[in-house]
């Protein structure tokens, strides 16, 4: 079996929001539309305080509250982890967004633009209308994973089949692959490492995990 | 044991995806149910009960119409059915059709001058239906993992017992004009001391569960008005029946009261206190040779256990 | 990566350059013609540190493209009238008219003479930050160069906005234009105010998560709690401008608590002046025939010139010579006969004496305790006696750094932060040696792309340095630049460099009143402007606006109208980062923290067709050149190399004729020649061609090369620390120059100049310009402090709307940024509006509490409040620069000012945008 998941190694991340702007990129979302962001989280008061840099957006959760709540099966999780939405079903309720607790995803009514009222060139070129008014959400890049693997290519490994924030991240935070194989680049990191994810007690089993240390050597 | 610090930068938000059409949804359904069911006790008594069931598909129509209005892709409402294994939207969507077949033919056999016994039992399947929808949308708010206010399992009690004492409030304006049957405001008084109940449940549980600060406050800011006008004057009013019945008027305000309490209620819930529950992480991460701490979570203003 | 096709979408391969951390190698989705995506150059997987991933700010580049309020033709200003409140009145001319308007009034200057009455330049010529505009510009440095003497005084924040101190007393000391540590293999970096993870670029952030993950102790000094604060081990809010007394303390616990042998003796011996006697005028003892400094033999007992063979120095200590001299300021000789002495170790232990944990706590409001442990942990650390073969080589392993950020390294107390940092190295060694504290680059000693090779010996033991004379009759009496770079600080020198580097704030200063006994400068009749815009990037923007209205003639490469180019007479649209050509080196060592195992180039090439009617700098630069008819000494220009390589080299020739017009094809496809062919000595020629399919090209570059360690044992050499002969003779010269002028408002700089740096009470000096004014300190009780953030540092880019928005998920993003506390005291709420104010302004914003910053101070990140730039205007954001004085009071004898700023804040109601 395959089950793609994400990691993110909060030690390294340092929010510079890298991922933010690739993903924007990759996916052509309108502005405002952050499928990954990182937040800026503050801990403590001062002078005991610490700053964490959280990569987030949807954490394709293996008991997704999103696809047991969308009533048209717009959204979906395929085989390997990876929840989807079907903009030609999805009938843009938003149920879903109620009902993910990462706050992961959005919705435009209409065309929103850079720069006023009008697309930018860049904008007109990667405007795709089935977007508007439906649910949308990170999907880890699954067209770029479908077309990677669909050539051989092993996602997470292989640049041209992984997620656009994982390539993008410029302090190595984010890593991609199949957590279902043991020599893969995130199963060897959660072997290697301890590691948490977010809102555990939701029940939702994010495939989105968070080191925080690493593991203490066997002795 | 030291206190776990609390983590401060992304607030808890208020959801902006439902707004007062999507309120307005379970305005409707509630007080929709509320009025079928009053209206199913009144058929099998004998007694008026068309503009009860009329008025009781209305206001759940009305809410599913605002829906419409809400939703991004209006015109492909149909792929609402589409998911009845786990979607409370979908059996929502379900039950709203035996809700309006069987209502919908019991007025028109009524009006058709139709035999009672199949009227009286079409509005009873009709309510049953009803109660199903009220169940489905107290459940719809209840799957929202998102939304820590809507998470408490006291709403659904409360949901249930608003809804049902909505409609009866409007049975009691409707009966001051003599539309529905004499009983209606004490009825809705009795409902509606099963709703302040509910509703205090509702309270504790969210206390006790722990919430958003911004949640906590929006129940409470509506609390002492929806205690004494919604509740305290209503009853007061609906009470009035009982000596001077002759003063209709006051009672069916009484009605009205509690009914615009328990759509004051959802506006609330659905609007103000949707507040998520923030993004946070449990420990802080050891950056070279630093240290990890344990981490609270973020700007709620109680903690679960 | 090869630009290759899936269906209509290209891939070129382009670099981005929009800040010192760069190039960083990308590649552009191109769809019909049309830029969509930014995407990592994996290309460079195993060649570039972070394996050709981009930073944030090359992902605005495809807005930054298709921008919609470009200036997409040339433009004159119809308004005669300048100033904030004189609309413009822009309108379109065509390039012929443009052109004709520029060259016409060149011509006529260069046929009146090239210099006013005075001997400044009439023309002049500014760029943004850091040299980063260089590599956009194409050749135009050629026609610069063509040009004759040109003004580059007028800065767009040079001297306060930069790493100045770091720059001059760095380069000075270890050919360390910028500072760094090793971190690939450092165990232990203290980190005054250096905020790497958002200005190190790629590599540096890339480097730094990499040695968390290992393990490294980084402990972030720092009022706020910064990116890099939160990235690092332990954070230690220190009070602002106090870092100099703290490093103090940590030299004083290493000298007084420690045993010796916890330092490096043998490094303090043998690769620096410590063992140099100093003799009782403060100068060098010299031997009295050779003129050499002496050092005492432990060997022979007797002093000794410090370069004869087998002598084991004394590292401290006191001691009789027989027969020694000094030379002072002017050559001024005194000789002594048996003369009691100290080493300069001695000296510089003793003052440092005073400067306990204790003394420092009360001055830093950091815990004497912490200190103490932390000058520990550094001990701990150094790995005394280690060595690490690195290239075969086998050099010292000394695995702790300290590094300096803005506000400390540069005004008021930089000289002693910088002295101190390079003084904590030396202690144990660790200075240019693997796991240190190492240089980067130089720009005030050539060759810029090999600072190992810049290095020469000097003078007493020392590298050569480029310092400005400061003797009678060699001292520069009249300045040649409006900031009098080359007259009043000595250590700038005389390079390319030198005068952009400032002062700069003096130029914009004396243009409008000059100090006494000091004749005012003209203005420039003609200013060119290039992706630079001082009226927001300076201090005191509102006045610098003013001042910038006055200048008689501004010519403006303009991507949109902003709030300098509104004051220009011509704007030229030139052909942006995706739409134009040139050729840069890469790799090898250099700014911020660029350490690769390669060297080469990098081609920008258009992506895609130039935007309306801007035109690549290249064209523009050749018809400058041309129309002034200069084009002779452009294209020699060009082969000499001011467009990017010497055309022309060992083995290989591919210079321009001289007197051709040529094309930007023709330039850049010499240009690749030539620098493939000086990088493989011949072996390897690329052509213009082969760099648009392949983008760049490198060869490898040794590890060991990152240090200079090897360089100074090779040449014999010391670094010049402690004790500050060399400098201090310059600032008493340079005092006396001075004063033979009648000028004395310079004399508290002079006061800077100190052998060995004392403790000033540093944030006393804002305390006291605020008196100075009238002002009541009570007033103004909070440090105002700024921060830089990834997606804006030096990007030029506040109109972007990508940057702005992804910048947003930061909390501190157009926020003033207050301590929860200390705002709550003020009846501050979160997300209300606040008004900052100084003596000299005010500004405005929504203020963001956080817990991460000290009670006693607000910052300000990056530099907004435009009220021009499309986009950017409507954003609100407030802006320290309005608000930061400009004085000579606050100038320190390098001509640097510090980002810092007393003052208040209060409640205000909603400002509306």
């Amino acid at each position: 079996m395959t089950r793609y998941v994400m990691v993110a190694d909060l030690r390294r991340c340092v929010g510079c929001q890298t991922c933010t702007a690739a993903c924007r990129h990759a996916n052509a979302t309108p502005p405002g539309v952050q499928w990954r962001r990182v937040l800026d989280l503050e801990i403590g008061e001062y002078p005991e305080v610490q700053r964490v840099f959280v990569p987030t957006g949807c954490q394709h959760c293996s008991d997704p509250p999103c696809v047991a709540a969308c009533p048209s099966t717009a959204t979906r999780q395929r085989a390997d982890g990876i929840v989807t939405i079907d903009y030609d079903i999805c009938i843009g309720c938003l149920y879903c967004a109620l009902a993910c607790p990462y706050e992961a995803r959005s919705k435009v009514d209409e065309p929103v633009y850079a720069y006023g009222d009008d697309p930018t060139a860049s904008e007109t070129a990667r405007f795709d209308p089935r977007t508007i008014g439906v649910a949308q959400k990170c999907t880890f890049c699954v067209d770029v994973i479908d077309a990677g693997v669909a050539a051989g290519l092993t996602p997470g490994k292989d640049r041209a089949a992984t997620p656009a924030c994982a390539n993008a991240c410029i302090s190595g935070a984010l890593t991609f692959g199949d957590i279902d194989d043991p020599n893969s680049a995130v199963s060897r990191l959660l072997r290697e490492n301890k590691h948490f994810r977010m809102h555990e007690d939701a029940g939702t089993k994010p495939g989105f995990y968070y080191l925080w240390d690493k593991e203490a050597l066997p002795l | 044991m030291k206190k776990k610090p609390f983590v401060t930068g992304p607030w808890p938000k208020l959801q902006r995806h439902w707004d007062i059409r999507a309120a307005c949804n379970f305005i409707g359904g509630g007080t929709g149910t509320g009025l079928l069911l009053a209206a199913a006790a009144a058929a099998a008594a004998g007694q008026t009960f068309a503009p009860a069931l009329a008025a009781g598909l209305c206001f759940i129509a009305c809410g599913l119409t605002m829906v419409l209005l809400e939703i991004g892709r209006p015109w492909r409402a149909f792929n609402v059915f589409f998911h009845p294994q786990t979607s409370w939207m979908t059996r929502e969507g379900v039950v709203a059709l035996p809700l309006f077949g069987c209502g919908g033919l019991a007025l028109l056999i009524h009006w058709a001058g139709g035999p009672g016994q199949v009227v009286a039992g079409l509005t009873g399947l009709a309510a049953l239906t009803a109660c199903g929808f009220l169940y489905c949308q107290a459940r719809i708010l209840r799957a929202a993992k998102g939304i820590p206010a809507w998470r408490e399992e006291t709403l659904t009690p409360f949901l249930l017992s608003s809804g049902l004492t909505e409609g009866f409030g409007i049975l009691a304006g409707l009966a001051a004009i003599g539309l529905a049957p004499s009983w209606a405001p004490l009825a809705a008084l009795g409902l509606g001391l099963l709703r302040l109940a509910a509703w205090q449940n509702y309270g504790k549980g969210l206390s006790a569960r722990g919430v958003p600060a911004a949640s906590m406050a929006a129940i409470q800011n509506i609390g002492p008005a929806f205690l004494i006008v919604g509740h305290g004057l209503a009853a007061l009013l609906l009470a009035t029946s009982v000596p001077w019945p002759g003063l209709a008027a006051l009672s069916a305000i009484g009605g009205l009261l509690l009914a615009a309490a328990g759509w004051w209620a959802k506006q609330t819930i659905v609007m103000k206190a949707a507040v998520t529950r923030g993004l946070s992480i449990p420990r802080t991460p050891v950056r070279g040779s630093g240290t990890s701490r344990l981490v609270n979570k973020p700007n709620w203003e109680t903690e679960a256990a | 990566m090869k630009p290759t096709r899936h269906g209509s979408a290209r891939y070129v391969p382009t670099y981005c350059y929009n800040c010192v951390a760069g190039p960083d190698l990308l590649t552009v989705k191109v769809e019909d013609g049309v830029a969509t995506e930014v995407r990592p150059n994996f290309a460079a997987t195993g060649i570039h540190p972070a394996d050709g991933r981009v930073c944030v700010k090359a992902f605005g580049l495809v807005q930054k493209t298709y921008n919609p309020h470009r200036i997409l033709t040339p433009m004159k200003r119809t308004n005669p009238k300048k100033g904030r409140d004189q609309d413009p009145g822009f309108v379109p001319i065509s390039w012929e008219e443009a052109l004709d308007e520029i060259t016409g009034r060149l011509n006529r200057i260069r046929a009146e003479g090239l210099l006013d009455d005075r001997g400044l330049p009439k023309v002049a010529a500014s760029f943004g930050h850091g040299g980063t505009p260089a590599s956009y510009m194409g050749t135009l440095p050629a026609f610069l160069a063509a040009w004759g003497p040109m003004d580059f005084s007028f800065g767009s924040g040079q001297g306060v906005k930069c790493t100045h101190s770091e720059h001059l007393y760095g380069e000075f000391w270890h050919r360390a234009f910028t500072v760094c540590s090793d971190t690939v293999h450092s165990r232990y970096i203290l980190s005054f105010g250096a905020n790497v993870e958002v200005t190190g670029g790629v590599c540096a952030v890339w480097r730094h998560a990499e040695a968390r993950v290992r393990g490294i102790k980084r402990v972030n000094f720092e009022p706020h709690l910064s990116v890099t604060g939160a990235a690092s081990a332990e954070w230690v809010p220190i009070k602002p401008k106090t870092d100099g007394a703290l490093m103090f303390a940590l030299i004083n616990t290493m000298l007084f608590e420690q045993p010796r042998e916890r330092l490096d003796i043998p490094f303090l011996r043998d690769r620096t002046a410590s063992p140099y006697l100093v003799g009782p005028n403060g100068y060098f003892l010299r031997d009295p025939e050779s003129r050499k400094p002496l050092m005492w033999d432990t060997v022979t007992n007797r002093a000794q010139p410090y370069d004869t063979p087998g002598v084991v120095a004394a590292l401290e200590g006191a001691f009789t010579v027989p027969e020694a001299v000094e030379v002072g300021a002017d050559d001024e000789v005194w000789t002594y006969s048996d003369v009691r002495v100290e080493t300069a170790f001695t000296r510089m232990a003793e003052t440092m004496r005073p400067y306990t944990a204790e003394w420092a706590e009360g001055i830093c409001d950091v815990p004497a305790t912490r200190i103490r442990r932390i000058a520990g942990e550094y001990l701990d650390n150094a790995c005394i006696g280690q060595t690490i073969e690195v290239d075969g080589a086998v050099l010292p392993f000394r695995p702790v750094a300290v590094t300096l950020g803005k506000t400390v390294n540069n005004g008021w107390g930089a000289y002693d932060c910088v002295w101190a940092r390079t003084m904590l190295a030396c202690l144990v060694g660790a200075l240019e040696v693997p796991g240190g504290t190492i240089g980067t680059t130089v720009r005030i000693n050539k060759p810029h792309h090999n600072r190992l090779a810049s290095v020469k010996p000097g003078p007493d033991g020392f590298m050569t340095a480029n310092v400005n004379p400061t003797k009678r009759g060699k001292w520069e009496e009249k300045p040649t630049g409006r900031n009098a770079h080359k007259t009043l600080v000595p250590l700038v020198g005389n390079g390319a460099w030198s005068q952009a580097l400032g002062p700069t704030h003096l130029a914009w200063m004396f243009v409008r009143e000059s100090p006494e006994s000091w004749v005012r400068p003209s203005y420039p009749e003609m200013w060119f402007i290039y992706r630079t815009n001082p009226a927001i990037s300076f201090w005191d923007t509102h006045q610098l606006a003013e001042t910038i209205a006055r200048m008689p003639f501004v010519v403006a490469f303009a991507y949109t109208v902003d709030e300098t180019n509104y004051m220009a007479d011509i704007l030229l649209p030139d052909a942006t980062d995706l739409e134009s050509t040139q050729l840069i080196r890469m790799g090898g060592t250099k700014f911020i923290e660029q350490h690769w195992e390669h060297q080469g180039v990098v081609l920008r090439q258009p992506a895609v067709d130039p935007c309306g009617e801007s035109r690549d700098m290249t064209w523009i630069a050749t018809e400058l050149a041309r129309r002034t008819g200069l084009i002779e000494k452009y294209n020699a220009a060009l082969n000499r190399g001011a467009g990017s390589v010497p055309l022309k080299g060992d083995g290989f020739d591919f210079s321009l004729d001289l007197d051709k017009v040529h094309s930007g094809d023709e330039i850049w496809n010499a240009a690749c020649k030539a620098a493939t062919a000086e990088l493989t000595h011949g072996a390897d020629i690329k052509d213009l061609a082969w760099f648009r399919e392949n983008g760049f090209f490198v060869v490898p570059f040794k590890r060991v090369d990152w240090y200079l360690y090897p360089t100074m044992v090779e040449q014999g050499l010391r670094f010049e620390l402690p004790y500050q002969e060399r400098l201090t003779r310059a600032g008493i010269e340079l005092g006396r120059r001075l004063h033979e002028q009648d000028i004395h408002w310079w004399d508290r700089q002079l006061a800077e100049y100190e052998p060995i740096p004392r403790w000033h009470d540093i944030p006393e000096i804002w305390i006291n310009a605020l008196r100075n004014t009238g002002a009541n300190p009570d007033d103004y009780p909070f440090w105002g402090v700024t921060t830089k953030s990834m997606q804006h540092t030096t990007g030029s880019n506040a109109a972007v709307q990508l940057m702005d928005e992804v910048a947003g998920n930061l909390r501190t993003h157009g926020r003033v940024v207050m301590n929860r506390k200390a705002a709550e005291k003020l009846g501050i709420k979160r997300d209300s509006w606040v008004e900052v104010r100084s003596v000299a302004n005010f500004t405005r914003g929504q203020v963001e509490l956080v817990e991460g910053i000290r009670p006693d101070t607000i910052l300000i990140t990056g530099q907004f409040q435009h009220w021009a730039t499309p986009y950017a205007k409507d954003r609100n954001y407030p802006s320290l620069n309005t608000i930061t004085p400009m004085s000579i009071e606050l100038t320190d004898a390098n001509g640097s000012g510090s980002d810092v700023v007393r003052v208040s804040v209060r409640p205000i109601e909603e400002v509306a945008a």
